[in-house]
């Protein structure tokens, strides 16, 4: 039977690979234009679209069954004038969609709204694929030396403890037998009850006068503060895992998570300037004026989203904006200190290092928190470990000084000064 | 060492007096009390042990305490609606301009921060003088008045308007005059906006009147040309300059833009084409340009129209009566006038004198040398000085005949500023109504019935024409901070339109401007400035007689000679007074004195020994029946039987900072002629009391050391080695360093020490891009000022008596000296960023370090102060911060409230006390330059980076870039054979190379 079931196994995989194979090579004539439209995708549709559920339109899955190519070209490229035609399709949808009209995309090309087709047909592809694979994780913490220390410590001192505990037994025992006789052991038979009751305080008496182990202790107990105090000192001021309420309970499980939007949607000083910038609540209203969670809350309104209506005074029923708008106040998590200088745009867009990389898995975070250090320490590692990004043309001068030098394998960015002090604190 | 010139950087370090041996020996003026704490006695007192653990004891326990507050909880908050151009991080730069320059104001999240010259503005001025830098902290200025006021209270606009309009109604029925009374009007949209208020009211009159006037040039080109009007001077075309009294480097007419064109000629560019201007400087008190010059002779104000008449007479071989009877002038003049007749058509002379006839007689001079179509330009005309002085006392008699019924003061305070200041209340008393449109209650202002404040630059919309044809634009970077309204809005309210002032200025543009140019308002809010005028302006000959006119200069002249005679300047930093209120200015230095925070008797030190006076003195100043008592400056260079006093000082009603700096010079002056003149015969006499003037001069010494090069053009000629003395030509060198690798880029400057002219500007835009505070006088007399750069001024004896004083025989000999032909050199000195750098390997904490781009990096968080760097520093650059100035009651003027501190770069730390603080070669620009290149995925090109100090310079004389790139510009500086590095004996490998002083001196 196992045979039998490996073999079938083997046989499946085999054809799995092979269907993936053939599905590839015939993808790959889409294969850049997917790619193509996965940018152009990204930026003009994901405001409105998703290919697995509808958003402030359709969802898209499907959609080259449901219409043909010839007619999403026309709709994609104006659809209010495909509505004007009178299309009875296009009507249709409009109506369905509570007349909010997609905008008009009639700088693109008819290759380029294939492409964005195209990508839709893959998107949709993986999303059938039963196979597909999880999410790529977050880089995993690197092992924290100081906490394997204090294991690998603890366990030493309670091997410490043991050892001296059996020895002193053993060399109690030896004396016993070498200085009493078989009369005292008969004698102390005799008085056994009353041992009994008093054996627990004999015990502490005899813990006492064992005037190596009570040294013992209070020196483990000693060191074990003080290796308590030294940890506590070193992460004052150390807040990751810092979490605190904040004034709307915006979830970045559901936005980046559930709903994948871009982190540079809403952040996109992150990509261009030093801060990452919270977005303004306008950015916000950008979906928030038609999804209002109502299917959460029977039909309401979620109590969240209305505190952004409130902020920017936007009345839900009239569909119109008020003159007294009260800015959001969040309560800002990553604190630097003044003295550090540290631009987003550096890591994010040069160095192209993931947000995840700092912030954590903030796809699943139902309430962001700080995951990591923010300690000079933490910075410095990283500089160490991270090879500069050598598509960059700024660092083509350097790279060949590199080159020249030949002294390590991989160019980091402590190597080309990325550990001085000046490249954070002025 | 192969000059014999001796280089002292003040007076006490010349004579070796005592004290400043004593006190050279030092690493900090004030000693510290050491030995005190160590002798026997402190250390036998007698602290009882308990005594001590109990102090130790609470005092832990007190910081633990201390320590233990909860970690603040930061907001972060958003816009509501975020502007589509403003990302927060990324400043936005605005074009619009300052006295008529074109200039980029930078903001970051809507503050206006820094101010550096418009770069697009091709041909105009490339670089701002100390108060357009400056002017950024007016914004911020706490003194302002925050709301409109009648009678002394706040009230709302409409009541002031409607109590405005009433007046101007009930002036207009009685048929009596509206007078505007102000500064300089050059802004095309506030002129069309005064026309408004005159079609309503039609006996409105536009009186302009300037505090520093120049009537006498318009008047004397009315009468030579029959235009009145002063012309643009274009120093880029003139191979010999004589200038008899004119600062026309600093405070004369455009000095800023005559800077840039002079040292075209005279920089390490014209250098090296062999080319080099001369420049010949007669003069009373030792001013900026006279500094700079190649000749320079002291003589008295009294004589300036001697000079002149010596001078015609020798150009021209007529002998007009009443030449100079100075015999060092007379063979000055002998050699120059052959100079400028050869130089004929590239050479021009100007006089600083606010006379009609010594201008007329300087019309005749160069029409002789042809200067009219080439250097001086009658076309396009300055603009800038249009003040009349007669028009003002026309306006006075006027008002105290009670024929003004309204009277508005528009960036004009003539009861601070002019001379007569009792005649201005006398008839500011007898008008029916009075306001004043200043931005605080000032000496006129207070005593306004209203107060109709403005706005500063930043928050105005406007204009300016500083030039015929030339046109910029003043575009608001801010919202009005306080309850202000622009003067061009209240005139048009006043006059029944409601038009908004956006709407005026750009219609007004739009009709009248730019109609016919092609070019849309969109795109001059871009640009910035519009030029129009013609590329140079034609040949004029001046109609002058010129028997009539030296007659009349030899008549005035007797009106104030005398033995001693005083002559007002305006100083280059405090300028006319109107920017008193701001700290970075009265902190900056003056170039000549370097004296902060005060106005002073400037006396030759010879001159001063024969009055009795002594240093830290005080002295009576009494002219025109009016006396001030002034601190006494000693001052190389001072005519004999002249004392200089700086105006723009002593001001009462400005603000904070301001308020009783100095003393009010401009009593002193007189109408001479019809026009306000800034000399007089004056009596000098010892008064009372000593005071110590804050002066920066004097805190460092040189030790004597070779660290200043100077050579002579016809020397330079020879060899352009000469005179460079490089330690490594002649020496080889070892090293106890390893070699810093620079494998990026190795940041370095090149500093023309021919193209400095010592004006300042870069220390204020160090300033304010480095958040350096402002210490106040008190601290600058302790030798505390913060300048992470200072322009060292060192004083030399001229050619001609060096040799009666070299080296060799020195002191003796200074008592010889009449202190009257001393020459200068300007040496901007900051950190030197030294490859091997003393102070890096004293640092017990590491917190200054060597990085790979060749920079001395100062970790502000790690250094602990010992001061051990300052100490070991030999350039002396280092600045220790005493307080913490940015939180400290005591520094209240300056920038310790909230509001000020909005003009604070976001991007540099603000130091706290403690720690040590130096030039960072402004590293925020080179990592914002690189990540711009980096984001833009190319390679960092030269010019991408600029320093602050870089951007401010009109003479680019610093250089700065990558020495890594040899085709970057400082990489072809440093290569020129005047480079030398300052102490590189020492082998400390500085990276900012100077090239030595050129003079082009008479080679007889």
């Amino acid at each position: 039977m196992r045979n039998i079931s490996s073999v079938l196994g083997r046989f499946a995989k085999s054809i799995s690979v092979s269907l993936v194979l053939l599905f590839a090579v015939t993808m790959s004539s889409n294969a850049q234009d997917a790619k193509e439209g996965a940018a152009l995708f990204k930026a003009n549709c994901t405001a409105c679209h998703k290919v697995d559920r509808k958003l402030t339109g359709p969802a898209l899955a499907g959609m080259t069954e449901r219409h043909s190519e010839e007619w999403l070209i026309k709709w994609i490229r104006n659809s209010q004038a495909l509505i004007a035609s009178g299309d009875p399709v296009a009507n249709q949808i409009f109506e369905e969609y509570n007349k909010v009209a997609m905008p008009a995309f009639s700088q693109f090309s008819d290759d380029q709204i294939k492409s964005i087709i195209a990508y839709v047909k893959e998107e949709e592809a993986k999303a059938n694929d039963p196979n597909k694979g999880g999410a790529a994780g977050a880089a995993a913490a690197s092992s924290d030396v100081n906490n394997l220390m204090i294991v690998g410590i603890a366990a030493i001192l309670l091997l410490a403890i043991g050892v001296i505990v059996i020895l002193s037994r053993v060399i109690k025992t030896l004396e016993k037998v070498i200085a009493n006789n078989a009369a005292a052991i008969e004698a102390a038979k005799a008085r056994n009850e009353a041992y009994e009751e008093s054996r627990k305080v004999k015990f502490a008496q005899k813990f006492l006068k064992n005037k190596k182990l009570v040294g013992f202790t209070a020196l483990m107990v000693v060191a074990l503060l003080a290796v308590l105090g030294w940890k506590t000192m070193w992460n004052v001021g150390v807040h990751t895992g810092y979490k605190p309420v904040q004034p709307i309970k915006f979830s970045h499980q559901i936005h980046a998570g559930v709903n994948q939007i871009e982190c540079q949607y809403c952040h996109g000083g992150a990509y261009k300037s030093k801060n990452a910038s919270i977005p303004s609540a306008n950015i916000c209203m950008n979906c928030h004026n038609t999804i209002t969670a109502a299917d959460h809350y029977d039909g309401e309104i979620s109590p969240e989203i209305l505190k952004l209506y409130r902020a920017v005074d936007w009345d839900p029923d009239t569909r119109t904006y008020g003159n007294n708008p009260r800015p959001i106040e969040w309560v800002r998590i990553h604190n630097l200190p003044d003295f550090a200088y540290f631009n987003h745009s550096q890591h994010v867009s040069v160095a192209g290092v993931a947000c995840q990389t700092c912030h954590g898995p903030i796809e699943t975070m139902e309430e962001v928190y700080q995951y990591s250090p923010l300690t000079m320490k933490w910075c410095v590692d990283c500089h160490r470990n991270t090879e500069v990004n050598a598509d960059n043309k700024y660092y083509d001068q350097l790279i060949e000084a590199h080159e020249k030098l030949k002294k390590e394998e991989k160019m980091t960015a402590a190597m080309i000064g990325g550990l001085e002090c000046g490249k954070c604190h002025y | 060492m192969d000059s014999n010139k001796k280089y002292w950087k003040g007076l006490e370090e010349l004579n070796q007096t005592p004290a400043f041996v004593e006190k050279s020996k030092g690493e900090f003026a004030e000693p510290i009390p050491v030995e005190d704490v160590l002798n026997e006695a402190g250390l036998s007192t007698r602290t009882p042990r308990r005594d001590f653990l109990k102090a130790l004891g609470f005092g832990l326990g007190a910081v633990t305490l201390a320590a233990c507050n909860r970690t603040p909880v930061h907001k972060a908050v958003p816009y509501v609606i975020k502007p589509e151009e403003v990302t927060p991080g990324i400043p936005n730069y605005y074009a619009s301009s300052f006295r008529g320059q074109s200039i980029l104001v930078k903001t970051r999240e809507g503050r206006p921060i820094f101010i550096e010259p418009n770069p697009n503005a091709v041909g105009l001025n490339q670089g701002t003088d100390a108060t357009t830098t400056a002017s950024v902290l007016d914004l911020y200025d706490m003194s302002k008045l925050q709301n409109p006021q009648l009678d002394g209270k706040d009230v709302e606009w409409s009541k002031l308007d409607s109590t405005v309009v009433a007046a101007l109604n009930k002036a207009a029925q009685a048929g009596k005059q509206i007078a505007i009374v102000s500064t300089t009007i050059n802004s095309p949209s506030t002129l069309a906006s005064i026309a408004k208020l005159t079609a309503k009211y039609p006996t409105t009159t536009l009186v302009q009147v300037d505090p520093v006037s120049y009537s006498g040039i318009i008047e004397a080109n009315k009468n030579s040309f029959g235009k009145a009007v002063i012309p643009s001077y274009n120093f880029g075309k003139a191979q010999v300059v004589v200038s008899v009294a004119a600062d026309f480097l600093g405070t004369w007419l455009a000095g800023e833009e005559h800077t840039q064109d002079y040292i075209k000629n005279r920089d390490y560019k014209s250098l090296k084409n062999g080319k080099m201007s001369r420049h010949i400087q007669f003069e009373s008190g030792l001013s900026m340009t006279g500094s700079n010059a190649d000749v320079r002779i002291a003589i008295k104000p009294s004589e300036e129209g001697a000079v002149l008449i010596s001078l015609y007479n020798e150009i021209t071989g007529q002998s007009l009566a009443g030449g100079t009877t100075n015999k060092k002038a007379q063979t000055a003049i002998k050699l120059v006038a052959k100079e400028l007749v050869n130089a004929k058509g590239a050479a021009v002379v100007v006089a600083g004198a606010n006379d009609v006839n010594i201008q007329s007689l300087v019309n005749a001079i160069n029409t002789q040398l042809g200067a009219y179509g080439t250097i001086i330009d009658l076309d396009n005309y300055s603009k800038q000085y249009q003040g009349s002085d007669a028009a003002f006392q026309q306006f006075l008699a006027a008002a105290k005949a009670g024929q003004v019924g309204v009277a508005m003061f528009l960036n004009s305070n003539p009861v601070y500023n002019y001379f007569n200041a009792e005649e201005v209340k006398e008839a500011l008393s007898k008008v029916d109504f009075t306001l004043s449109f200043s931005d605080r209650k000032d000496e006129t202002a207070s005593l306004t019935k209203a107060i109709a404040p403005v706005p500063t630059f930043l928050e105005s919309w406007g204009d300016e024409s500083a030039k015929e044809g030339l046109y910029t634009i003043v575009q608001p970077t801010i919202n009005p901070i306080f309850n202000t309204r622009q003067a061009e809005q209240s005139f048009l309210v006043w006059s029944g339109d409601n038009t908004s002032i956006y709407d005026f200025v750009r219609q007004n543009w739009e009709a009248n401007i730019l109609a016919g140019t092609g070019k849309s308002w969109k795109e001059i809010l871009q640009a910035g400035y519009l030029y129009k005028g013609s590329a140079s302006g034609s040949a004029y000959s001046a109609n002058v007689d010129v028997a009539a006119v030296a007659a009349a200069i030899v008549a005035d002249a007797k009106k104030i000679a005398g033995d001693v005679e005083l002559k007002l300047y305006e100083s280059p930093v405090m300028r006319d007074g109107r920017y008193a209120n701001n700290a970075y200015l009265q902190e900056l230095p003056d170039p000549v004195s370097k004296v902060t925070w005060d106005n002073f008797a400037a006396i030759n030190p010879k001159f001063a020994e024969q009055l009795g006076l002594k240093e830290n003195g005080k002295v009576k100043v009494e002219a025109n029946g009016k006396s001030i008592e002034l601190p006494v400056l000693f001052q190389p260079g001072q005519a004999i039987g002249t004392v200089s006093i700086a105006v723009g000082y002593g001001r009462t009603a400005v603000g904070k900072a301001g308020d009783n700096v100095g003393k009010n010079a401009y009593p002193l002056a007189s109408l001479i002629n019809g026009t306000v003149q800034f000399v007089a015969k004056a009596t000098v006499s010892k008064a009372s009391g000593t005071y110590e003037l804050a002066q920066t001069q004097t805190h460092h010494t040189i030790e004597g050391r070779n660290i200043i090069r100077e050579t002579t053009f016809a020397k330079y000629l020879k060899d352009p080695n000469s005179e460079a003395g490089r330690f490594t030509d002649t020496h080889k060198t070892y090293d106890l360093w390893n070699k810093y690798e620079a494998p990026g880029h190795k940041w370095v400057m090149a500093i023309d020490l021919n193209a400095c002219t010592g004006c300042g500007a870069c220390i204020v835009a160090c300033n304010v891009e480095n958040n350096i505070p402002v210490v106040g006088r008190d601290e600058v007399r302790r030798r505390r000022e913060m300048h992470w750069l200072r322009i060292d001024r060192y004083y030399t004896i001229s050619d001609e008596e060096s040799n009666k004083y070299t080296k060799e025989k020195e002191i003796n000999k200074a008592d010889a000296l009449d202190f009257e032909n001393v020459s200068v050199v300007y040496q901007p000195m900051l950190c030197q960023h030294c490859d091997h750098a003393p102070c890096e390997t004293v640092c017990p904490v590491l917190a200054t370090v060597h990085s790979s781009e060749g920079l001395n990096h100062m970790a502000y968080n790690r250094c602990f102060g010992t001061r051990y760097c300052a100490n070991n520093c030999p350039y002396k650059v280092r600045r220790f911060n005493w307080f913490n100035y940015w939180n400290d009651s005591r520094f209240d003027n300056y920038l310790n409230n909230e509001f000020t501190q909005l003009v604070l770069n976001p991007d540099v730390t603000t130091r706290s006390r403690g720690v040590m603080e130096k030039c960072s070669m402004c590293i925020q620009r080179i990592q914002a330059g690189k990540l711009k290149a980096k984001m833009e995925n190319r390679k960092l090109v030269d010019g991408d980076v600029k320093m602050a100090c870089q951007a401010a310079c009109s003479a680019n004389a610093i250089i700065f870039g990558d020495a890594n790139d040899p085709n970057s510009e400082v990489s072809k500086a440093l290569r020129n054979e005047r480079v030398y590095y300052v102490l590189e004996e020492i082998n400390v490998q500085p990276n900012i190379g100077y090239m030595t002083k050129v003079r082009n001196t008479f080679e007889a």
